[in-house]
């Protein structure tokens, strides 16, 4: 446990289980607004964990309702281009880890870009996503165009952004933006079953795996297959990959070193 | 907080939601199915209460659409949107019925008609008094059923049953539902008979019975492989429950376990 945050509470070796750490949004009165200060925060923790599988997640109500409307209602587009946000936005992309978002509740605008960019959404069956940005006339700023429609497709991300209507957990689970659907109860225990299936992999071959499934929305089939194909390559210089073929080989479970 | 249109009665860990508007035959406007809505949501977040009651004062349960409400008409060369009211009314109302926590009776006083129907089979379990008409009455009007009667009666009628039930309008009464599993029970005195039941739910572990509650509405609209799969995650959960060390405890210990919902 480390909370020298504000924001958000940050649970190192989650459960006992190394390699895990829980990330939880904490502002439940303003249903996790993300606000600068909470998405530096997230970056900040990111930055200094040394577990290699994240869990993201917030309350039973809200995941993240959006971004914080009373910040942004004063601001000016110098205000804006002068925010820290979209460095910060990157940060949390460059994590080179996996990161599950374990949604119950509103996922909404700025969070449900923050669960988009996670790698894997897991969610609880009360969940409401939506892009609803347009209802008080601005638009998406951080993916909800572009992750949004990359996931699930033109005329639906066009739809729910343009009209700001929200749609289900089920629904979500049926377009390809979310892995599971669970009771909403069981959303962080189900995500942590999720998490310790990987924590126990190579952390070198998950981050191998995450950059190649991020280079596959930036680039070219034929880039993308070179890559995939530089990195699998790469493993065989590494002490995982030795530890898992011999494992496999002498039927016992590995034990990764991260080399 | 005060309700115009109900009556609200908290005993022995039961929330009874009473509508009373006897005069017309429990008939729903707006606010009455607002009031509705509020009152599940408190009765929900209220951690005295285990169950809920809804039944009705008066002759009928429920008559569906108060068709006094200026929106349903359509005056004053306005057309109307029936699709906004049930999308801002009536669905919100069924859907906090189903989405609650916690479980709810129906004890179906007298006649259940249009969307009142539907009010009455959302409940989770269902005690009626002895020959209660249950009538869809929407294509007299030149309508559809709505608010879920179709996916209900579908599913427990068949095709043909339930196209007879909707386009005839002739009643199906509590015995007939009874035999198609749609009701639980016939008493003389329904509200009475909701409240034995309620007590005995009062007594089991909550987590459990928010989670059978869900699996089984979520059965109803999964494959078997889905169903199975949520089983075994609220199984995982539940195991892991303060409540199922309790109710380990006490089957070994030859006792009535005492849950606490945690």
């Amino acid at each position: 446990m480390s909370n020298s945050f504000e924001n958000i509470l940050v649970n190192e070796n989650y459960e006992g289980n190394s390699g895990i750490t829980l990330i939880t949004l904490n502002r439940p009165k303003v249903l996790n607004a993300l606000n600068t200060q909470t998405l530096k925060e997230i970056t900040t923790a990111l930055c200094t964990t040394k577990s290699h599988v994240i869990i993201l997640t917030g309350n039973d109500k809200a995941f993240a309702a959006g971004a914080d409307i009373r910040q942004m209602l004063e601001a000016k587009p110098s205000d804006q281009i002068n925010d820290e946000r979209e460095k910060l936005w990157k940060e949390f992309n460059n994590f080179p880890y996996p990161i599950i978002a374990a949604v119950n509740g509103f996922c909404l605008g700025g969070g449900h870009e923050l669960a988009m960019a996670c790698d894997i959404i897991i969610s609880g069956d009360n969940a409401k996503f939506g892009q609803p940005e347009i209802n008080i006339g601005t638009t998406p700023g951080a993916g909800g165009t572009q992750r949004f429609t990359r996931t699930i497709g033109k005329s639906r991300a066009s739809y729910y952004a343009m009209t700001g209507e929200m749609f289900t957990a089920v629904e979500a689970k049926d377009w390809g933006l979310v892995t599971k659907v669970v009771p909403y109860r069981t959303t962080i225990r189900e995500s942590l079953e999720a998490a310790k299936k990987m924590a126990i992999k190579s952390p070198m071959a998950l981050r191998l795996i995450k950059e190649g499934i991020q280079a596959s929305f930036n680039t070219t089939l034929d880039e993308g297959l070179k890559l995939e194909r530089r990195n699998f390559y790469l493993t065989f210089s590494l002490e995982d990959q030795k530890e898992g073929m011999n494992a496999f080989l002498e039927k016992r479970a590995p034990n990764y070193q991260g080399q | 907080m005060s309700y115009q249109y109900l009556k609200i009665k908290n005993d022995n860990g039961t929330s009874v939601i009473t509508i009373n508007r006897p005069e017309v035959y429990g008939a729903l406007n707006f606010d009455s199915k607002m009031e509705i809505i509020r009152a599940i949501r408190e009765a929900g977040k209220d951690e005295s209460v285990r169950s809920l009651i809804l039944t009705s004062e008066g002759k009928a349960f429920c008559s569906g659409q108060d068709l006094n409400d200026r929106n349903v008409q359509g005056n004053e060369g306005k057309k109307v949107d029936l699709g906004h009211t049930l999308e801002t009314e009536w669905n919100p109302l069924i859907n906090s019925i189903r989405e609650s926590k916690k479980l709810i009776i129906g004890a179906i006083n007298g006649v259940a008609a249009g969307a009142g129907l539907s009010v009455a089979m959302a409940c989770d379990l269902i005690v009626a008094a002895p020959k209660v008409k249950f009538v869809s009455g929407f294509s007299q009007l030149g309508l559809a059923p709505d608010a879920g009667s179709s996916f209900t009666f579908v599913k427990a009628l068949g095709y043909q049953k339930t196209l007879e039930f909707f386009l005839f309008n002739q009643p199906l009464y509590s015995e007939d539902l009874q035999l198609a599993g749609l009701i639980n029970f016939i008493a003389e005195n329904p509200l009475e008979a909701a409240e034995e039941m309620a007590a005995k739910i009062n007594l089991m572990a909550p987590l459990s019975l928010e989670l059978i509650k869900k699996n089984l509405q979520g059965a109803q609209e999964v494959s078997f492989r889905d169903s199975m799969e949520k089983e075994t995650v609220t199984q995982r959960f539940l195991g892991a429950s303060g409540d199922y060390q309790e109710g380990l405890k006490a089957f070994f210990d030859k006792r009535k376990p005492q849950f606490k919902g945690i």
